[in-house]
């Protein structure tokens, strides 16, 4: 596409899932009324100080761990000063020197091949308050100042907008499944900003780069990249230079939008901060926190695929967590785990989407579940049986025989039963029997109609079919 | 009768036996005050209110030493409902939402605040004289200055207008003013006393501490103010003490160092001349003193200079006219929002020492001046508590001088320097202090000794100074005085 080689470095803010802030004890909540989420801290009020939330460090060893980083054992935390109406106190309180994660990566998969995209760092920092332009007038909801983030940014070793993709999804599903963030783009919980440089050839010093600000989903940072390295590419044909600067990309014209030139030496004045000791993270300390990792996404698939589920279907599962992990409960059951999986993707994925249900919500225990995966493993209930007792399955309190009984599903499995009623058929068709004996193969599938009409379909069809086959010999 | 110029024991005994009750307290707090109008030692008054909360402690127990008592709290100390301006024009229209920590504890007490007391600008300057209301006046001379910051908490206190107040110490601005006004106060140990609401100027030196007319009364206002406070990361979790417990135990066999720069020729004759006369006291009742060399107390000040202006520019930062205090009435955008109310907001002192400070953060300057600053602050700390390992205290003068006039010129930088670099020690190393007053000079002026101990070891400071009080009986009351007029 073009005669340059781009280098993309992606910087993720991701807001985490703590009940308080970062530094204050207001809650952190997403929705709420403006403003109604603040202190005296949160709006920085003269004579206030930090407090600091352990949550937030335990989940940073998490995200660390996680994302394969080092952790920093002694950190503390810097000011970065600037003056901004978001910014409460005109400084904001991050780790500049001493993020709590370094030398991390995460691994996608690329055209089939595996590819390390390497994390510099990863550190702790507070959020600012949103602003609303009306007319002439700024608006701020200080509900969200102070929400703990952490930014995770990437060696400039991302190579395209595929590349870019992937490791956003990867990193999406791998903190979402560490339960660090919920990773929601659309209401800001994870905001992605590319930095796009351009050169000739790889011995070449990287180009001047630029920032793209403010995407609202991964194919809108997918779409930035591209026209990015589009633009930049025609300036340097053009022999022109390119001039370092923040752009947007702005979703209704398709493209990246100016949004200032940087000014040089952008001097925040970091310094550590006082009011804030040293935090010394102890063995003990990260043992625990990565303890509370949760089993990880391609671990999963993996141990799924061991234990018989379909490629397929453990992809499917990985994607909805909850399913996820109501399926790890069963994974040391004696059950046909592929069957408990078409299950589960299949009459009770479209029961819950329906219903905008979690399968916790429903009553259908552990126990339960395991019972209904034999029943159909052996043939005791059809599909077309559990089509029709779904919602008694999932709503109801009452066990799987009663559920049947209910519904009048009693299938046949004597097999001494069916023998009998296979025989009368046998009897009372011969042409059929003559036809499937000289070689029409549908003559067998009337016979099977003809049975399941006697038994009014309550027959158990494998087994019916079986014995159908043995009498026909 | 002047009921407030009894001792604390004795105001609570009165009141205890209801022979008098609060409301009286506060009215005489507040006649005083009005008669030393002149000597500005206030920011806002809280008669109102006070008025109504002793009448309300009427109704209730006398359940401890400090029921009912006037306390005046320096204006940096936010209190909510109840005006703090920290002296500048940028908050004067402030009024806080909440309490700050030490504040909910006096209050638990029962005592009643009578109001906020004047000092620096943000608790930037040595003499008061920063304040946006004016310099308060020394006690002991209307020409001469209270001293600073804390200059209106020392004054109200050498007046005797109220028993208590409580004081803020950066670089010494609660020992300075107090040796200016012949008065008590100590500066804890860094951590000892919740900063939670103290309004910041130099976040790793501010320490909130008591100012009272005596050691005994200090210590027993200690005991009310300390406390680890989970509002505060930077408050030790400490166990609670008495700090009168050492008060009257011997001092003999004790060692004093006293660091040959603290008494060089920095230090005026009148001053020196008391030291000695103390020191002979001591010598005289078993305690060992010792003069030393000790490395660095000459640079405390330069290094001090870099640490707290550089904390002060971003701790200042936000007092942009957005969300509460003044603000620049006709802004044309934002930009002009923050420069124009800044720029009316702050003092002289105030501008300067966020652009020094702004200055020494920025770009590679942090490296050069910052970072350094703070490694040569541990190895200060180093130095302290390696002679603290051999000494229970180390000694010198609180001031080079004696208060000097309110008129005298304020930018001459070597007075500065003299302000600070006797006091500068405690700050720079977390470590205790307090002033005593040991006489005065001949100017009539008082004259403080300042004795710093090991971290955390106020009750041996209150020992040694109680032991030079009691040996030195001095009248410290500027208003018997004004009675014979």
């Amino acid at each position: 596409m073009s005669n340059y080689i781009p280098t993309i470095g992606v910087e993720v803010h991701l807001e985490l899932k703590t009940k308080t802030k970062i530094f204050s004890p207001s809650e952190n909540g997403y929705g709420k009324m403006a403003n109604s989420l603040t202190n005296e801290i949160d709006l920085g009020y003269p004579g206030t100080l930090p407090t600091l939330n352990e949550e937030v460090i335990n989940i940073g060893i998490k995200a660390a761990t996680i994302l394969n980083c080092k952790i920093r054992k002694v950190m503390h935390f810097d000011r970065k000063n600037y003056f901004y109406p978001d910014n409460p106190k005109n400084y904001q309180i991050t780790q500049d020197r001493t993020p709590i994660g370094y030398d991390g990566y995460v691994e996608i998969e690329v055209n089939g091949e595996k590819k390390k995209i390497e994390i510099k760092e990863m550190h702790i920092e507070e959020d600012t308050c949103k602003s609303a332009h009306r007319g002439n007038k700024t608006l701020l909801d200080f509900n969200r100042a102070g929400v703990p983030l952490l930014e995770i940014v990437t060696k400039p070793c991302i190579s395209s907008s595929e590349e870019a993709k992937l490791y956003l999804e990867k990193l999406r599903e791998l903190l979402t499944y560490g339960d660090i963030s919920d990773c929601k783009i659309e209401e800001g919980s994870m905001r992605a900003e590319p930095n796009v440089s351009l050169r000739k050839k790889e011995e070449d010093p990287f180009g001047t780069k630029v920032e793209i600000k403010n995407i609202g989903s991964i194919s809108n940072v997918v779409a930035g990249i591209e026209k990015e390295i589009e633009r930049q590419t025609k300036l340097y044909d053009q022999g022109q230079e390119i001039v370092p600067q923040t752009r947007r990309y702005d979703d209704k014209i398709q493209n990246t939008v100016l949004m200032r030139v940087k000014e040089t030496g952008n001097d925040y004045r970091y310094f550590p901060e006082p009011d804030i000791p040293f935090v010394v993270l102890t063995d003990e300390m990260i043992e625990e926190a990565v303890k509370e990792i949760p089993m990880l996404p391609d671990e999963r698939r993996r141990i799924y695929q061991e234990l018989g589920v379909s490629k397929l279907n453990a992809n499917k599962l990985v994607q909805n967590r909850p399913l996820s992990d109501y399926f790890n409960e069963l994974l040391g059951e004696k059950i046909n785990h592929q069957t408990a999986s078409n299950l589960l993707l299949g009459d009770i994925s479209a029961y819950l989407n329906r219903n905008e249900k979690d399968i916790k919500e429903t009553t259908l225990t552990k126990e339960r579940f395991i019972e209904l995966v034999n029943l159909i493993d052996n043939n005791t209930l059809t599909s077309k049986n559990l089509k029709e007792i779904i919602i008694p399955l999932l709503e109801e309190e009452k066990t799987i025989q009663e559920i049947m009984k209910d519904n009048n599903i009693e299938n046949i499995t004597d097999d001494t039963e069916i023998r009998k009623i296979i025989r009368k058929v046998i009897e009372e068709n011969k042409d059929s029997v003559e036809d499937y004996k000289n070689g029409h193969e549908r003559a067998i599938k009337f016979l099977m109609g003809q049975i399941m009409k006697e038994t009014k379909g309550k027959a158990n069809p494998k087994m019916t079919m079986d014995i159908l086959q043995e009498e026909l010999k | 009768m002047r009921y407030l110029n009894l001792p604390l024991v004795e105001i609570n005994k009165l009141l205890k036996e209801k022979k008098i009750k609060p409301i009286d307290l506060v009215n005489e707090a507040y006649e005083n005050i009005e008669k030393h109008k002149e000597y500005n030692a206030y920011i806002t008054l809280n008669k109102e209110d006070a008025i109504r909360q002793a009448k309300e402690l009427e109704n209730k127990e006398v359940d401890n030493l400090f029921f009912g008592i006037p306390i005046a709290v320096k204006d940096n100390i936010v209190t909510k409902g109840l005006r703090t301006t920290a002296a500048s024009h940028i908050l004067d229209n402030f009024i806080p939402p909440y309490d700050a920590t030490v504040v909910e504890k006096i209050k638990e007490r029962n005592m009643i605040i009578i109001g906020k007391t004047n000092m620096d600008e943000f608790a930037m300057g040595s003499s008061s004289r920063t304040s946006y209301f004016g310099p308060p006046k020394n006690p002991w001379n209307k020409n001469k200055i209270s001293g600073g910051t804390s200059g209106g908490s020392a004054t109200t206190i050498a007046l005797r207008d109220v028993p208590i107040a409580l004081g803020s110490d950066t670089g010494g601005s609660i020992r300075q003013p107090s040796a200016y006004t012949g008065i008590v106060g100590l500066k804890p140990t860094y951590g000892r006393v919740s900063r939670y609401g103290l309004i910041a100027y130099a976040s790793s030196f501010d320490q909130i501490g008591a100012m009272t007319r005596n050691v005994y009364e200090n210590a027993l206002l200690l005991n009310t103010i300390v406390g680890h406070d989970d509002k505060d990361l930077t408050s030790s979790k400490k166990e609670n003490e008495d700090f009168t417990r050492l008060i009257g135990e011997s001092v003999k066999g004790k060692k004093i160092a006293i660091p040959k720069f603290f008494v060089s020729e920095i230090v005026s004759k009148d001053i020196l001349d008391n030291i000695k006369q103390v020191v002979k006291i001591l010598e005289e009742n078993g305690v060992i003193v010792d003069y030393i060399d000790m490395k660095y107390v000459e640079n405390t000040v330069t290094l001090y200079q870099i640490i707290a202006m550089a904390e002060a520019s971003s701790n200042l930062a936000r007092y942009d006219g957005i969300r509460y205090g003044y603000s620049y009435e006709k802004p044309n955008n934002i930009d002009d929002l923050y420069v124009k109310t800044r720029a009316n907001g702050f003092g002289e002192e105030v501008k300067k020492r966020i652009m020094v400070g702004s200055y020494l953060l920025s770009g590679e300057n942090a490296k050069t001046y910052y970072n350094k600053a703070l490694s040569i602050r541990d190895d200060i700390r180093k130095e302290f508590k390696r002679v603290l390992n051999d000494y229970d205290w180390i000694m010198g003068p609180t001031t080079a001088t004696t208060a000097y006039d309110l008129d005298d010129p304020m930018d001459d930088p070597s007075k500065s320097f003299l302000d600070d670099v006797l006091v500068m020690p405690a700050n720079m190393t977390g470590l205790p202090g307090i002033n005593v007053p040991i006489g005065f000079g001949k100017d009539n002026m008082p004259i403080g000794l300042h004795i710093m101990g090991d971290s955390f070891e106020e009750a041996k400071l209150y020992q040694i100074a109680s032991f030079i009080e009691k040996e030195l009986k001095l009248d410290l009351n500027p208003w018997k005085g004004e009675e014979n007029e």
